[in-house]
């Protein structure tokens, strides 16, 4: 089986990581985002992924080939040279996805989170015997978004209502799609979109059918609703009884904390904290609701909460950093800094707090 | 014959972030003022001094950064540009000694030392003449500011007579002197020996003195690797008052380029001196068959300028943009590849290399080149939809604006 994961844009409301990196390599639970959905594909037996990118091929690239070897799974890309839209990409990358035997082929949008239930999802597009299936999940505030109304025992979909301004259902495109290869007759080459063009077409002739995906659901696009994720994504950890979790009385609710991390004494850590690889916490730390990204060293008796530290930065003794701090890569606090939603691009130095959010360029 | 070469320091691009978000996509020294790169600026004043041999542009920037402008440069002057890498920062005179060698090359009698950020006059004939009537290792460029200024660099007492350069400190607390130093030097090569005294010196203290923890915490200079050496604190303050630096007093225009807000404001001292110095490269015309232009106005020639266009004054247009019908711009910076849509307005902006400014939409800002926000700054590929408002704002690359904005940084 194949599937065809849209990568597209510069991910501009995740900077200033993205300045970084692109989108799909910026780590989520202490793995780049797009890693946790290539292991989900290769583990119902998909054998080929192609990446839809249209920014930094050299960088994809290049983490595609180091994947490739460890995972044992064929990863390519297709790059747009112009913006497709959500269905162009599909399009584009048709040879690819095609292979003759009539299969139906994957597609995933990166920058969702979700437990993956794609097993299931096969077995329901046998099911209905239908052209296309889509996932779709329940939300609170359904006009935010695109609202998918539906047949509630068959799941045949009746029609999509972009941010419906009364109430006409609370399921929403979850950006998870199984497409007969017959869809790809339907999608011309050039700017589509999946939700205003090609999946209506396919409900019409009541050939798309859709699945309320169990589990939880984020779009980890920016910072906030990253850190909302990782709170859903470890909680379903700790449901599968993962021994991934860190146990013992210095940590809080559920932590990841990768194995070469090292941790002082006294700190406390949690709930919902990824500590990425080499990461330094000495003593005294405390830890909530945040990630810690790859070579961050944090001094003593430092407090971070609802924060997101970027790659080989260092911050202070005595720190106190919350309310949506974000760091970029290679950021270094001094001693004693505080800083209440201080957004801080790359490459910088801060030695006086931040009293109120702000971007620091 | 007596030859004379130029140094210009061109930095590097981990020094300094204050030039984001226009940094992301160029080296600041490549940034255009007024239709030219920064660097290019000082460049054609040394192509001016008599008996110019080579210029060197010394930095810590990739080779291949430079190597298109310095080879274009080089043809278009029909004298050697260099671009020579530091494989780490030496420092404002570190660097210059680091390069001797090559810089000694043609022997020459004088070498000039320019840092590329500044923004003035460059008057270097004159310069030299009065350095060689003086007689000393050295001279540099000075200029008269408001007291109140004059702590932010660094400030020098020369004597009114002799013009000998007394004292020198940088960045004091307290006032010392409205003379400050605009980072423009000329030196024989006696420098190089006072460098080398200058780095063999701390070799000795660090040699003699066992500093105690404490005290290397305390100390300012905080161990300085021995072949870090600036020109200013370690050169200008212990050789004055010894008759070896003596100072030039330029009365026209100076400023320091370092933040977007003022590459604004010297494109605009440069577009005014192309009056006297270049006066064709400035765009004229009437709106007849081609576009109103009030006060200084540089337009690329493939740039191309809808005749009802009413541009000016201080707008620079760089090459490949398109202006159309009914555009209004006021003190801007339009980079290459921009389209300025139907109607649109620009005022005190810089727009980025391939943006979009839509129909009937509004890019401006108070115009104050020392705010933070003073001068909107449009980056890379920046899309900006019909009649949208953009104040005050800073904008990242490959952002799109479908709703106004004012007074905000968009990510």
């Amino acid at each position: 089986m194949k599937a065809l994961i849209l990568v597209g844009g510069f991910g501009t409301r995740l900077r200033p990581l993205t300045l970084s990196v692109p989108k799909p390599l910026v780590d989520f639970a202490n793995k780049p985002m797009i890693l946790h959905q290539i292991e989900a594909l290769k583990a119902i037996g998909v054998t080929e992924v192609v990446l839809a990118i249209n920014y930094q091929p050299e960088v994809m690239l290049n983490f595609l080939k180091e994947f490739e070897k460890k995972l044992g799974i064929k990863i390519t890309c297709s790059q747009e040279t112009e913006p497709l839209g959500t269905a162009g990409p599909i399009a584009l990358a048709r040879d690819k996805l095609i292979d003759g035997s009539g299969e139906p082929f994957f597609v995933l949008n990166s920058d969702v989170i979700s437990e993956y239930p794609l097993k299931e999802m096969v077995n329901f597009h046998k099911g209905h015997g239908g052209e296309a299936s889509i996932m779709v999940t329940k939300v609170d505030e359904p006009s935010k978004y695109g609202v998918v109304v539906m047949e509630e025992t068959t799941g045949k979909v009746e029609k999509f209502v972009e941010k419906p301004q009364i109430f006409v259902g609370n399921k929403i495109n979850a950006g998870i799609y199984l497409l007969n290869p017959s869809v790809l007759n339907r999608i011309e080459l050039r700017p589509t979109s999946i939700e205003k063009e090609v999946f209506p077409k396919i409900a019409a002739e009541n050939k798309l059918y859709a699945m309320v995906l169990p589990g939880f659901w984020m779009d980890i696009g920016q910072p906030k609703d990253y850190i909302t994720g990782l709170r859903m994504y470890l909680k379903s950890l700790r449901k599968k009884s993962s021994t991934k979790l860190s146990t013992g009385s210095h940590f809080v609710g559920n932590v990841l904390v990768d194995e070469s991390a090292v941790i002082g004494y006294g700190c406390l850590i949690g709930p919902d904290v990824a500590i990425g690889p080499g990461c330094i916490i000495e003593s005294g730390v405390r830890l909530s609701r945040c990630t810690i990204m790859r070579g961050v060293r944090i001094k003593k008796y430092t407090c971070v909460s609802n924060s997101i530290i970027g790659w080989h930065s260092t911050v202070g003794k005595w720190a106190r950093l919350e309310n949506m701090t974000i760091l970029g890569e290679d950021v270094h606090l001094g001693d004693e800094v505080y800083s209440n939603g201080g957004v801080v691009l790359p490459h910088k130095e801060i030695k006086s707090s931040i009293l109120k959010p702000e971007i620091v360029m | 014959m007596e030859k004379v070469v130029a140094v210009i320091m061109v930095g590097g691009p981990t020094k300094g972030t204050r030039f984001r978000p226009l940094s992301f996509n160029t080296p600041k020294p490549l940034f255009p003022l007024a239709g030219q790169p920064m660097v290019h600026h000082p460049i054609s004043a040394c192509k001016r001094i008599p008996n110019l041999a080579q210029i060197f542009l010394i930095g810590f920037y990739e080779e291949r950064e430079f190597t298109l402008y310095v080879s274009s440069i080089s043809n278009e002057l029909k004298i050697p540009v260099r671009y020579l890498k530091e494989d780490k920062p030496h420092g404002s005179a570190g660097g210059l000694y680091y390069f001797r060698n090559i810089i000694m090359e043609d022997n020459p009698s004088h070498i000039f030392l320019l840092n590329c950020d500044v923004c003035c006059s460059f008057p270097l004939t004159d310069m030299l003449e009065a350095h060689k009537r003086y007689s000393g290792m050295g001279t540099v460029l000075v200029i008269k500011v408001s007291a109140e200024s004059a702590s932010q660099f660094g400030e020098l007492v020369a004597d009114p007579i002799t013009k000998e350069l007394l004292h020198y400190t940088e960045k004091p607390e307290t006032f010392v002197s409205d003379l400050i130093n605009c980072g423009v030097y000329v030196f024989t090569p006696d420098i190089f020996t006072a460098i080398q005294e200058v780095s063999t010196h701390r070799e000795d203290q660090a040699n003699l003195r066992h500093l105690t923890s404490f005290e290397t915490l305390q100390s300012p200079t905080r161990a300085l690797p021995q072949d870090f050496v600036r020109l200013d604190q370690d050169i200008l303050s212990p050789f004055a008052g010894k008759k070896q630096l003596y100072t030039y007093e330029t009365m026209d225009f100076w400023e320091q380029i370092k933040t977007p807000g003022m590459s604004l404001k010297c494109s605009g001292l440069y577009l005014a001196q192309f009056r006297y110095t270049s006066p064709d490269l400035l765009a004229g015309g009437d709106g007849t068959k081609s576009a109103s232009i009030v006060g200084d106005v540089y337009v690329h020639p493939s740039a191309k300028v809808h005749p009802t266009a009413k541009i000016g004054a201080n707008v620079s247009i760089s090459a490949n943009v398109r202006v159309g019908a009914g555009v209004r711009l006021i003190g801007c910076i339009i980079l290459d590849d921009v389209e300025v849509q139907e109607n649109a307005v620009v005022i005190n902006s810089i727009v980025g290399w391939k943006s979009s400014i839509g129909k009937w939409s509004r890019v401006q800002a108070d115009g104050d080149y020392n705010a933070k926000l003073g001068i909107t700054i449009l980056g890379e590929a920046v899309i900006v939809e019909d009649e949208v408002v953009v104040i005050n704002s800073i904008v990242l690359p490959n952002k799109t604006l479908n709703v106004s904005v004012q007074d905000e940084i968009i990510l």
